[in-house]
């Protein structure tokens, strides 16, 4: 009897310390769901929520911090229950799948009110756009690099590569007993996604849809990039294949890896991780094919959705977004992950409180080639004014990530490969 | 003659000590296997950001800093994920003790119709993948105004858990001798004192085993948790770091730091009561 009795207290006790589910947590209340976990994002997130909210809005902003990983499936479950949040971050890809849910309002008003204000970068808007309609605010994007030590290639007499076959040979050549030329990631996820996908966007072959939707990635463009990756391969540590985004930074870092791609978070952590002068860290333009190639590399762009079903909430929300872009805001927003987040609007990057941030400074040239970067930067799915709505189906199954592991783990060739990628995805949107 | 037998001792003597190796080396080998990661995650925990990622790694710091504890103290809620996790746990555990004791005496010990059957079903649900049931549960969850609350998760845990803790309880009602309830009987006592006061206290053993499975259980679960908890305040554990590890970027040793004050409740708990999980386990399987 006791012990009955001390159960049900106990789970009564507990019962208490929930708030209501998001979209019924308070009338007057918008819950915003974001992404960005480390400790310096949730804090400038949170921070800029409390400075928003001693505006003495009508509708102030509680911010809830999910994980990538489960929030695919935790927004299914909160779109079921009508529990969704009034705000929730996204990426392009991601967009698809919640409005494939049901959810999603268009925020066309607001987009036009910040494009008039600010000007907006088309590689961050264009994703978002779909039947006239934006289903999205862009707040900020991220766009990839080849990061290089400059002690290393100066050791081994090698300049930075522009081109692919110039990467294999720097790669190569970088390559010795205790070091990898290039660190890649092989693994199951997104990391390996982008990766390849920059070195597709330099060889041709960005768009790998037909102009009805149907996947088209069994081509020579494809192939050929492919085959880089496979040789790239070679002469990355023998554990790449359990590689994601940290492993291959904290190579570059450690000096295990003299190369490698990924975005503007290798900045922040360099000098300290290294034990270098930040000069020692280099940046250059993702290298083109060859042959046929471009300038370019995979870029995203990371923006707001409003899902409130509340008429008065979705003002309120494109308030709040409006506020975040204001020149006042938009530099502490972009400075919660310094180097990573990089602005959308046209005036953004001269932002004297987003310039003046000590890791920006530091590495300014990088920065700016970053921005310079962005403008041929392009998003599977959404190339030239695309916009497919099944593309979350294959993001979400990283099949261009598996597609590498058949080369580098069973040893699939190229072809084979890209044809196996070319079953997959099609039959994953049928 | 006595050095006869002398040498005969000092013979089994060697023989015995050289027929030790075996288990000796196998002793050693598991520790390095099981206790090996757990040492690198403590010292990994002590070093600074340079030498943690170090290519030819360290095998003691050579960078002694508490800065990631003092990362992981001040500028992550980890005393609240901790505080949550404690709370979703104890009770998870006392709810499961509860409900698996009266379902399992209820099943193996009074003459309930159709308990064989019962019992199967019982343990057919434990058999069932919880990652199947999150929209159901999420949507059965908000309709009980329980999404966002420790006692939705409780109430998850406890579905899981019970099942398998009723099955356990099996062999520990089993070994009490039924001629016990008749002679509780004959002196007067009727089935619910019967159980509380001469039935209980002889499966302590058993109860001590569900608590620290339902414990662990509660304190590791991850999918649950992630995806019926919404707010920060609210999140145990395992959310709150997976969440510090981040996309893009690794703190690693905040991860170490995290993942070490993660382990210690539950090695703590093992200290004073593993053995007794163990023994449990196997009494449960094997009666």
């Amino acid at each position: 009897m006791a012990l009955g009795t001390a159960a049900v207290l106990a789970l009564g006790a507990c019962s208490g310390g929930g708030t209501d589910g998001p979209d019924a947590g308070g009338d007057q209340e918008l819950v915003l769901w974001h992404m960005e976990g480390t400790p310096n994002r949730v804090a400038a997130f949170e921070s800029l929520a409390e400075k928003y909210n001693e505006t003495n809005p009508e509708y102030p902003v509680t911010v809830q911090v999910q994980d990538w990983d489960q929030v695919y499936t935790k927004v299914a479950g909160a779109a079921q229950s009508g529990k969704q949040p009034d705000i929730l971050f996204a990426i392009p890809d991601f967009a698809t799948y919640v409005r494939n849910l049901g959810l999603g309002q268009s925020v066309t008003d607001v987009v036009d009110s910040l494009e008039n204000e600010y000007g907006l970068i088309d590689a961050a808007k264009a994703p978002y756009q779909d039947d006239d309609e934006y289903w999205a605010v862009p707040l900020y994007g991220m766009v990839q690099m080849l990061w290089y030590r400059e002690d290393m290639l100066a050791a081994a007499g090698v300049e930075a590569p522009t081109t692919w076959s110039e990467l294999v040979d720097a790669a190569a050549a970088l390559t010795t007993d205790g070091t990898s030329g290039i660190a890649l990631p092989a693994g199951k996820n997104l990391a390996t996604d982008q990766v390849l996908y920059s070195l597709m966007v330099t060889g041709g072959g960005a768009n790998f849809f037909t102009e009805d939707g149907q996947v088209d990635i069994d081509t020579p463009e494809t192939v050929a990039a492919f085959d880089l990756y496979k040789e790239l391969l070679q002469y990355s540590p023998t554990d790449s294949a359990n590689y994601a985004w940290g492993e291959p930074q904290a190579a570059l870092n450690s000096g295990a890896a003299a190369m490698a791609i990924e975005k503007g978070q290798y900045l922040a952590p360099f000098a300290e991780e290294s034990g270098l002068d930040p000069s020692q860290l280099g940046c250059a333009p993702i290298p083109v094919a060859d042959e046929g190639g471009e300038p370019g590399s995979i870029y995203y762009s990371n923006g707001a959705m409003v899902l409130s079903e509340d008429s008065a909430k979705q003002a309120a929300a494109g308030d709040f977004l409006e506020w975040l872009l204001e020149p006042d805001n938009y530099g502490d927003f972009l400075n919660a992950e310094p180097g990573l987040f990089l602005p959308v609007t046209s005036g953004g990057a001269e932002l004297e409180q987003w310039r003046s941030n000590e890791v920006l400074t530091t590495y300014a040239e990088c920065v700016d080639a970053m921005l310079k970067q962005s403008e041929t930067g392009e998003l599977f799915g959404f190339v030239d004014g695309q916009y497919i709505d099944a593309v979350g189906e294959i993001s979400g199954q990283n099949f261009l990530a598996q597609a590498i592991q058949q080369m580098h783990v069973n040893g699939m060739s190229a072809e084979e490969a890209t044809a196996w990628a070319q079953e997959q995805m099609q039959a994953a949107i049928d | 003659m006595t050095s006869l037998t002398a040498s005969r001792r000092s013979g089994r003597t060697l023989r015995h000590r050289l027929g030790a190796v075996p288990r000796v080396v196998a002793w050693i080998v598991l520790s390095v296997i099981v206790l090996g990661p757990l040492y690198w995650i403590t010292i990994s925990a002590f070093k600074g950001r340079e030498e943690i990622i170090r290519s030819t790694p360290t095998f003691w710091p050579e960078t002694f800093t508490l800065s990631n504890f003092e990362q992981l103290f001040m500028s992550t809620e980890y005393p609240v994920f901790l505080t949550n996790s404690i709370i979703v746990a104890v009770t998870t555990t006392v709810v499961t003790v509860f409900v698996s004791l009266a379902a399992a005496y209820g099943l193996y010990r009074l003459k309930v119709p159709g308990s064989g059957k019962i019992a199967g079903i019982v343990l057919l649900s434990y058999m069932i993948p919880g990652t199947l049931l999150i929209v159901p549960l999420y949507r059965t969850l908000a309709g009980l105004e329980l999404i966002d609350t420790h006692a939705g998760i409780v109430l998850v845990n406890v579905a899981f858990t019970a099942p398998f803790c009723t099955w356990l309880l099996r062999g520990f009602i089993f070994a009490v001798p039924r001629e016990i309830d008749e002679a509780a009987a004959i002196d007067g006592a009727g089935p619910t004192r019967t159980m509380l006061q001469i039935v209980l206290p002889l499966l302590l053993p058993g109860i001590a085993t569900v608590a620290v499975y339902s414990f662990v259980f509660s304190w590791t679960e991850f999918v649950f948790a992630s995806q019926f908890i919404v707010s920060d305040a609210l999140q145990t554990l395992p959310i709150g770091l997976s969440a510090i590890i981040g996309q893009y970027t690794v703190n690693w040793g905040l991860v170490m730091a995290g993942t070490l004050f993660t382990l210690l409740p539950t090695v703590v708990l093992f200290l004073f009561v593993g053995r007794y999980f163990v023994g449990g386990l196997i009494t449960g399987a094997t009666k």
